[in-house]
């Protein structure tokens, strides 16, 4: 009933919500035009209709590829990575660098060194491993231990515990991981075909039109781009539900878990660790050297650390890039606050007023799959080049990931320790203060861990496209200066600092949540 | 020729390796069943009477003595297809029907399923839920789950079974269907049967000896003889002398 | 710094430069090459679509490779990797590349014999010459900001005096007001401004001393040795691609509308504009693809202008003097 009751009204405050949007559209409220009503838009994407069926058959294409390719890696390495920890330690580097990577930083460098659909489908693709290997590897791991102490006790082995209860039993948690990876891999294909040059694709329809002036396609494009992400969530969505019921253990694991594997002695620790850093610098060389690109236009992690301290141009080119390091960092950190403390308000409203959230998801979701490429031109009217518009744009792609994470948190709070203070007559506010806040502690850190490298990718877009300054802006006059080196400089720059950061919030949280006794959300 | 133990265990002992301090789990641990008897141990939590089954299963391994499963070491009995086991709760798949379930054994021990297809549903008739071989384990109730782990654990036909508490989860009225149950159909199997429980009154209505296991470290302290004769009633449970002996349990669990 | 080639990139040259002597042209299979364009598909490269439609390249015993060209696809580098044979560039960065990292590239013709980059202003707002910019909002794709600085500079003018933003490819902004003008194509925008109700004016870099040419055909100096005749095949072809083109601007946009111009987000009449406006900019008394000696000396003097220093014979003309 009650359930009922809150789909009508999230219905109807949809429902209102689309009608603002009409009036300000029609009564060209915002920027003069530049957001038009959502039937305008309907009616020039019926215009447009025989546009197209090309190009979203070839984002389909590109994007199915590289989620399947992007699957089947992760899916591959996350059962390896479950059953040798050892590996996982080695790779680690290697997945934070992809999990970190910003994708405008690395579009250009696939464009050179790949052909073809290559570039779209690798984008994808990266944008898929990282989440469907952590869901396989969280899968595995917190397999139902009785089912696998029953396979062992008939002399099982390691092989018939990952066929008969952990691959299956992951099924769920990497369902789950789909369905956030299928809207990346769409958003990924879009971005390189805005920039690889292709015939066909929406990025492709998205950049032709750019040149129009024309808002209404613009949106008609984005919202194509959204409803083709949105479907995709809303398919495995729907699959792990079904899955879901006939999965989740029937009864509660009261099983100890196992203890910690026995702490590694200093020297393996630290050839692991070592390993771990020197595993991406080699699969970068590895790849250059399979892509037989030529050393001019592709650089070796060797030609990079040339270019910047060693061949005759490295003086500039580190003023440069340290130039545009001081003009981006400052605001990527005021931006991820921002995107972050948004977040929170987000997480903790949708406790206090969970119909206006609700109601106001939809909107958020669409800024989500929006391509930023298409959106960025038009914030420009109603947000201007400065620093607004950055912390804006940053915003925009930080604070959904974040807030997700964080609601979930909020969500998991013990109903029980909830209603303790409210048994004293608490406030709804004094219980979230001393209860919800404090137990979502471990969320806030792995929402700041998802928000770190986004953040980045949030003011490099902005300074690409609207206010032309540091390392977005670099990246782009260097493509017209035709300097190599810097390309690489940028994306190896953009993408170890990503890493760092994240590594900070990491070191933070691990000595944070043991001060309190709590351990690390996945 | 002498029929070897169903389950023997000579001087067991046990550690495990805490936060800086090393505990001992069990120390000299020396017991022996009977083939086709029926032992149950019983003890505080933290014990060490499920570490026993873990090492008599070969999930674990023993830091001193020895260990024989029907003559040979735990993990070569479970390749052969000696042992049974039925967990604590059920630890069903539960993305598997009731027949798929019972079948895990015969899988793990790569017996072929077609051939052995009459003996699981005689297993499944067996434990009484004949007409919910396809249902799913959401879908039945917590009594019906754990005979499906009984099922499971006899499918095999072992000489030895093991359970870890099987009824834990269950309801007091319940618990006491499921006791007259597995009563019968061990007495059907004539296996050795090895129960690990928490319930003074379901150790002394099933076993024919009720070890009595103490914490810190964990080591048996008496092997009581339960002379009631089978098959035992359900009015067993009100018999005074059954009274008589389950005092005299809880009198050695408390250090008495 | 050394340039290396890909193996079956090397391979290939080899194998098409053995085979070609032996054989009269006629009697050969069409002989692949590829080119990397500049752009998306627009009427930029109507000469080329045309030569295909029609047959040119295939007469001429080519088997034409076209690659369209995007923000983040950087044609020198196509050729570079040797996925393409030749490439349409702008020159600045092709000599800017030479000059200074030793790229081993020759310029074989050019399309634009007058750069059709400008300012494009609306006439509510008119920006006239250089000097008008000052102290106004200027929109520049970043790769073109070398450009930009090269007139301003030309014209006496400090670039710290015009605001430049980053341009998006969208003319928005200009029509809303929110920037003064933009540096666009010159043979398009104005159109597309037109179509929004806006009146627009522009005017060339060239016309204020920024005398360059653009879409420049540029080889690397391995194709040039290996696939010269090829290369005067595709000039011919091409050349007679525009020159057909030229006879009627107007006339061959519509006949690519589901063809090269399918779905690419743009209106037949807005290449038809653009057709029309680009035909003074390419057409040369020497031939299409001309590069006299004067020309190359005003677009290396104006390249001097701001420190890019090219030469001579960073231009090779003799596959033209070959047409």
């Amino acid at each position: 009933m009650a359930a009922e009751a809150s789909r009508w009204s999230g219905l109807r405050n949809a429902a209102i919500l689309l009608l603002l949007w009409e009036i300000v559209g029609r009564l060209d409220l915002v920027a003069g035009g530049a957001l038009p009503g959502l039937t305008e838009i309907l009616h020039r994407l019926w215009i447009d209709r025989a546009d197209y069926p090309l190009h979203i058959w070839a984002t389909l294409y590109a994007s199915g590829l590289g989620f399947v390719i992007g699957n089947l890696v992760g899916i591959a390495a996350g059962v390896i990575f479950a059953l040798f920890p050892a590996a996982l330690r080695v790779f680690r580097g290697v997945n934070i660098a992809v999990f970190a990577l910003p994708p405008i930083a690395i579009a250009p460098i696939l464009v050179l060194t790949l052909s073809g659909m290559a570039p779209r489908v690798t984008l994808a693709a990266m944008g898929v491993y990282f989440v469907t290997m952590t869901a396989t590897v969280i899968g595995i791991t917190q397999a139902d231990s009785r089912a696998r102490d029953l396979i062992r006790a008939y002399g099982g082995g390691r092989w018939d515990v990952l066929r008969l209860v952990q691959l299956r039993g992951a099924v769920p948690a990497i369902l789950a991981g789909l369905r956030v990876a299928a809207p990346n891999a769409v958003l990924g294909a879009i971005l390189a075909e805005f920039g690889g040059g292709g015939r066909w694709g929406l990025g492709t329809y998205l950049l032709g039109s750019l040149g129009r002036g024309e808002p209404d396609r613009l949106w008609g494009i984005g919202l194509v781009a959204t409803v083709i992400a949105g479907l995709s969530y809303a398919g495995f969505a729907l699959l792990s539900r079904r899955m879901l019921g006939a999965s989740r253990a029937v009864t509660l694991n009261a099983a100890v878990p196992e203890a910690a594997p026995a702490k590694l002695s200093p020297v393996p620790r630290l050839l692991l660790g070592l390993a771990a850093i020197a595993m991406p610098f080699l699969l970068w060389w590895g790849f250059i050297r399979l892509t037989g690109v030529p050393d001019l236009i592709s650089k070796t992690p060797w030609g990079v650390i040339d270019y910047l301290f060693l061949g005759r141009s490295a003086e500039s080119a580190q003023a440069r890039l340290l130039a545009a390091l001081a003009e981006t960092l400052p605001i990527t950190f005021v931006g991820m606050l921002a995107g972050l403390g948004f977040a929170f308000l987000l997480a903790i409203s949708s406790r206090l007023f969970p119909r206006a959230i609700a109601a106001f998801m939809p909107v958020a979701l669409i800024t989500q799959t929006m391509p930023l490429v298409a959106l960025t031109p038009l914030l420009v009217l109603i947000l201007g080049r400065g620093t607004t518009l950055t912390l804006w744009v940053t915003i925009s792609v930080t604070f959904f990931p974040a807030f997700v994470t964080l609601a979930q948190g909020l969500a998991l709070v013990p109903r029980s320790a909830e209603e303790l203070p409210r048994a004293y007559g608490a406030s709804r506010w004094t219980e979230i203060r001393m209860v919800t806040i404090p137990a979502s502690l471990p969320y806030l850190f792995a929402a700041t861990r998802l928000t770190v490298p986004r953040a980045l990718l949030g003011v490099m877009i902005a300074e690409w496209l609207a206010t032309g300054k540091g390392l977005g802006n670099l990246l782009n006059q260097s493509r017209g200066f035709l300097d190599y080196g810097m390309i690489w400089s940028v994306a190896a720059v953009s993408v170890a600092l990503s890493v760092l950061f994240y590594q900070i919030v990491v070191v933070i949280e691990r000595r944070v949540l043991r001060r309190v006794g709590m351990s690390s959300a996945e | 020729m002498q029929v070897p133990d169903g389950i023997a265990l000579d001087g067991v002992g046990k550690t495990f390796a805490g936060r800086g301090k090393v505990v001992e789990a069990l120390r000299d641990v020396t017991l022996s069943c009977p083939s086709g008897s029926f032992t149950a141990i019983i003890g505080p939590s933290g014990c060490g009477k499920s570490t026993v089954m873990r090492i008599a299963l070969g999930l674990e391994s023993a830091d001193a003595g020895q260990v024989r499963i029907a003559g040979a070491p735990p993990l070569a009995a479970a390749r052969d297809g000696v042992t049974g086991v039925a967990f604590q709760d059920a630890a069903l798949l539960p993305w598997r029907t009731v027949r798929r379930n019972v079948e895990v054994p015969l899988e793990v021990l790569r017996q072929p399923l077609r051939a052995n297809a009459a003996k699981v549903q005689a297993m499944i008739e067996l434990v009484g839920l004949k007409g919910y071989e396809n249902a799913l384990p959401g879908e039945l109730s917590g009594g019906m789950r754990q005979r499906v782990a009984i099922a499971r654990a006899l499918v095999t036909h072992p000489k030895v079974l093991f359970m870890d508490e099987p009824f834990g989860a269950l309801d007091q009225i319940l618990r006491r269907q499921m006791n007259l149950e597995l009563q019968r159909i061990w007495a059907e199997t004539g296996s050795t049967a090895f129960l690990v429980t928490h319930g003074i009154d379901e150790a002394v209505f099933l076993a024919d000896r009720v070890v009595v296991m103490h914490a810190n470290p964990g080591r048996i302290v008496e092997v009581i003889d339960i002379p009631f004769a089978r098959p035992r009633a359900p009015e067993l449970f009100s018999d005074p002398a059954f009274h008589a002996v389950c005092d005299h349990i809880a009198k050695v669990l408390h250090g008495g | 710094m050394t340039l290396r080639l890909t193996r079956r990139g090397f391979l290939g040259t080899a194998a098409a430069a053995a085979a070609n002597p032996l054989l009269p042209r006629s009697a050969l299979a069409a002989t692949p090459l590829t080119m990397q364009a500049a752009w998306i598909n627009d009427a930029e490269f109507a000469g080329y679509f045309l030569a295909m439609d029609e047959g040119y390249y295939a007469a001429e015993g080519l088997d034409l490779g076209y690659l369209s060209g995007g923000p983040d696809v950087i044609p020198e580098s196509t050729i570079i990797a040797g996925r393409a044979d030749l490439a349409l560039t702008t020159p600045d960065t092709t000599i800017k590349a030479i000059a200074e990292q030793g790229a081993p590239f020759k310029i074989i013709g050019a399309q634009y014999q007058k750069n059709p980059i400008g300012i494009v202003s609306l006439v509510s707002n008119p920006i006239a010459e250089p000097r008008d910019l000052i102290g106004k909002t200027l929109a520049v794709p970043p790769v073109n900001v070398i450009s930009v600085n090269a007139m301003l500079k030309l014209n006496g003018i400090d670039p710290s005096q015009v605001n430049i933003v980053p341009y998006a490819y969208d003319p928005t902004p200009l029509i809303k007001g929110e920037i003064d003008a933009s540096l666009d194509f010159t043979t398009n925008v104005p159109y597309t401004i037109g179509q929004q109700g806006v009146e627009a004016t522009s005017f060339l870099l060239y016309d204020f001393g920024f005398t360059i040419y653009n879409d420049t055909v540029v080889v690397t100096e391995e194709v040039l040795a290996e696939k010269r005749d090829l290369l005067i095949a595709w000039l011919r072809a091409s050349r007679k691609g525009w020159e057909e083109n030229f006879k009627d601007p107007a006339a061959w946009p519509p006949k690519w509308a589901d063809s090269h111009f399918k779905g690419t987000g743009r209106t037949i009449d807005n290449e038809v504009f653009f057709n029309t406006a680009q035909q003074p900019l390419i057409e040369s008394p020497s031939g299409i693809f001309a590069m006299t000696g004067e020309d190359i000396e005003k677009n290396l003097s104006a390249l001097g202008e701001v420190g890019i220093v090219g030469s001579h014979d960073m231009f090779d003309t003799s596959l033209l003097d070959a047409l």
